[in-house]
């Protein structure tokens, strides 16, 4: 798990071949790169989490884009476009949120 | 109703302003800061308006119902045990749509409620026109805009409490779609007579397919197996219809109400990209952010220096020519010995104590109420993981430059109990004000800021290499963080000033007169040379260890009271003003006694605040690891020294 998204990270870095997530194919916050929109499909993980992001009103479904990505392994900014707030998420945590492309129109 | 104080809490999201507003109408009783959590505990008020007293109750914010975190924990008690007469659910109106899901949730309870869209002036500024009437209509209560730093709108809030107890009217819960209502409906059907309710039926039955554990979890787990398997029934039937868990389907559901209601009676004009969230990139940038973070910390340090160190001499002076004219008149006889010790308490007070804490107080306000604890949370979380902490640990190191109290208690936000005492035990080699004072006014003054700016690196570096050491105590398993960062706010100089009043007030009143006091002990045991006994029992620790003037054993039981009292004494232990220290010990001397000083105990009150908190065992061990630190850090101080 932890060389996979070591490998992701680097990846991101060097050039920009990041794959996209495709209509169907869902992807995680982590993955994402920084500033573009895209929609909350499913949150992952235990019900504690689940339940503190939801209150945090994190819904599926909700429009999410990455403000920016902490150097070091650190967190990453998450702006929930849908209720206009933003929190700091740790990357195990931004891990377990998986997001879809949006279509034009959704905006 | 009619003899007591009708009892009215406040209840909203983190950060909404519901302290603020507390404040503004029960006088500066709570902390504020721009941070999500900074409440812990409840704080409670009379408050007399319109020849009727009120008992107005500020709580911890939650996001919702469900708490996650302890001091949320408190807000249901406060709604199920003590039973408020009236709810105030304070909204931030700059985050309308998200509060609102709270809002809803609140209304399930059916308790007479008003609700107040605080932050009004940052709603506008967003270019939101909320629509007050229609929000009244949809939601059933009463609505009241304020905007609470500027005490805006209390008035019309206090009338509108007045009106909602006197009506007492009960809002009604809002309705769910068709589908969830169905179950809803059918569960409080089936609820045995026997179940304990809470708030209501209708809450109570929402509460246990959410598969809330109020009071519900006990009874499910009970004999009444029909009950339970019918309940499971219902609750795999709501999770079907959106093919996710029950308490997922019934948040989406508010969350789409609110969406709704939020449409409905708010209008978006503009939504441009203001100077601020330009700011707040750049304080935020992955790179840069750091590079700010320790421009903004080291400026910190320098102003304080710089306004700080004229201001010190120019205050020292006046206090200087009277002790010195009281030692010429009268010569060492014990009124002047006890009237040296007043004026050194007095002017010690004034003159090392004021042009630094006051300082440093207004700073660390400015950065609480701009809103850069979170985002030095946020962009410390990598560094502290490293160190077996949480990003949400930084906020109460940086609290802990102000007070290491207030400190201490706000690590009641953390989740688990193993990250409270690793950061409880860590905040008090914080630097205090009282502290950061001494280290200004002695360091800096007499060796160079260089100096001081060393000690406070080497302070720093001191607690990290302490929570890589704690990490490898105390099992680590930090969960990730998730932090709110709230939007950047221009402070309001009110609300910064009362912090400073209420922490100078504090000093005034409590600091202040133990400083005269002792310093005036002092004097009274060196005339009947009782302090002699006292230093040569620490005489093997002060003088054998420390290698400094024996003389200085007194001060160290000072100390412990308030961490100042032994630096400020050390003059008159020594017998000499401030300007001749340096004639008197070394500098190598003066280092190591700062050093030992800073931590060789947490104060009196650090350290009953950490026995309350988190019980005596912890109080020792944190006793015990400054004791061992300190020694070991002196001692180190010495070594490197003698090397010169
Ligand atoms: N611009 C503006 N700022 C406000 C207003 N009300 C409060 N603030 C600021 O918002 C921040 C949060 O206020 P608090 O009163 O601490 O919020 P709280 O709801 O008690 O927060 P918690 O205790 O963490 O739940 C502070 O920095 C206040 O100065 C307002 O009406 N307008
Ligand atoms: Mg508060």
């Amino acid at each position: 798990m932890l060389r996979d998204h070591k490998a992701m990270f680097g990846r991101k870095r060097n050039g920009q071949k990041i794959v996209k997530p495709t209509l169907e194919g869902l992807c995680s916050l982590l993955e994402v790169p920084a500033g573009q929109i895209f929609k909350i499909a499913e949150i992952r993980g235990g019900q504690g989490l689940h339940r503190r992001l939801l209150a945090l009103g994190f819904h599926p479904g909700d429009l999410v884009t990455l403000d920016n990505e902490a150097i070091m392994n650190g967190p990453v900014l998450v702006r929930n476009l849908t209720s206009d707030t933003r929190i700091g998420l740790g990357r195990g945590i931004a891990q377990k949120i998986m997001v879809e492309t949006v279509t034009g129109d959704e905006r | 109703m009619s003899d007591r104080a009708p009892v009215i809490v406040f209840i909203g999201q983190p950060n909404c302003g519901k302290s603020t507003l507390f404040n503004s109408i029960a006088g500066y009783k709570a902390q504020t800061s721009n941070f999500p959590g900074t409440t812990v505990t409840h704080v409670h008020s009379e408050v007399l308006w319109n020849r009727k007293v009120y008992s107005i109750v500020d709580l911890p914010g939650t996001y919702s119902l469900s708490p996650h975190e302890p001091q949320e924990k408190v807000v249901l008690t406060h709604i199920f045990k003590e039973k408020p007469d009236l709810i105030v659910n304070v909204i931030d109106a700059s985050l309308l749509s998200r509060s609102l899901e709270l809002t809803l949730e609140l209304l399930e309870l059916e308790y007479p409620m008003v609700v107040v869209l605080n932050m009004m002036d940052l709603a506008r500024k967003k270019g939101m026109t909320i629509k007050v009437e229609e929000l009244e209509k949809k939601l059933g209560v009463p609505v009241v805009k304020t905007v609470a730093t500027r005490g805006l709108g209390t008035d019309v809030l206090m009338e509108a409490i007045e009106k909602a107890l006197r009506l007492s009217a009960r809002p009604d819960a809002p309705r769910f779609s068709r589908e969830v209502e169905k179950r809803i409906k059918d569960l409080m059907d089936i609820l045995p007579e026997d179940f304990p309710l809470v708030a209501n039926q209708r809450f109570t039955a929402i509460k246990a397919i959410e598969g809330e554990t109020l009071a519900v979890d006990k009874f499910i787990s009970g004999p009444d197996r029909a009950f339970k398997s019918e309940l499971d029934r219902l609750r795999q039937e709501v999770s079907a219809l959106r093919d996710a868990p029950a308490y997922e389907v019934i948040s989406v559901e508010r969350h789409h109400l609110a969406l709704k209601i939020f449409e409905d009676c708010c209008r978006v004009t503009h939504s441009k990209v203001s100077a601020i969230d330009k700011l707040d990139n750049l304080i935020m940038d992955p790179v840069l952010g750091y590079f700010f973070m320790l421009v903004i910390f080291a400026g910190m340090f320098y102003l304080i220096f710089k306004v700080g160190s004229p201001l010190e001499t120019w205050l020292l002076k006046p206090w200087e020519a009277i002790r010195l004219s009281i030692e010429n008149n009268l010569g060492h006889s014990l009124l002047a010995e006890l009237l040296v010790g007043l004026v050194q308490g007095i002017g010690g007070g004034l003159a090392i104590v004021f042009p630094y804490f006051i300082p440093l107080l207004f700073l660390i306000g400015f950065l609480e109420d701009v809103g850069y604890l979170a985002r030095a949370s946020f962009l410390l979380d990598a560094f502290m993981h490293r160190l077996g902490l949480h990003g949400k640990s930084v906020p109460m190191f940086i609290l802990g430059f102000g007070c290491n109290v207030p400190a201490i208690m706000a690590t009641r936000i953390l989740e688990s109990r193993r990250d409270r005492i690793v950061t409880a035990l860590l905040i008090p080699f914080i630097p205090c004000a009282a502290r950061t004072t001494i280290i200004l006014a002695l360091v800096a003054f007499l060796l160079g800021p260089w100096w001081a700016l060393g000690f406070y690196f080497f302070n720093i570096f001191l607690i990290a290499i302490l929570a890589l050491i704690l990490k490898k105590w105390f099992k680590y398993d930090s969960p990730g963080l998730i932090l709110e960062i709230p939007s950047l706010k221009v402070p309001s100089l009110k609300s910064i000033w009362q912090k400073i009043y209420f922490n100078l007030k504090e000093f005034v009143r409590f600091a202040w007169p133990i400083l005269i006091g002792g310093s005036i002990l002092l004097s009274f045991l060196s005339y009947v040379q009782f302090d002699r006994l006292i230093n040569a029992i620490l005489s093997p620790l002060v003088s054998g260890l420390l290698g400094l003037p024996q003389s200085l054993g007194v001060t160290l039981i000072f100390g412990f009271l308030r961490k100042e009292l032994s630096l400020l004494m050390m003059f008159q232990a020594l017998g000499v003003g401030y300007g001749q220290l340096l004639s008197v010990i070394t500098k190598t001397q003066l280092l190591t006694f700062v050093a030992f000083v800073s931590f060789f105990i947490p104060c009196l009150s650090t350290l009953s605040i950490i026995w309350k908190e988190l019980g005596k065992k912890v109080a020792m061990m944190s006793a015990a690891l400054n004791l061992s630190v300190a020694v070991v850090v002196s001692w180190l101080i010495r070594l490197v020294a003698s090397l010169f």
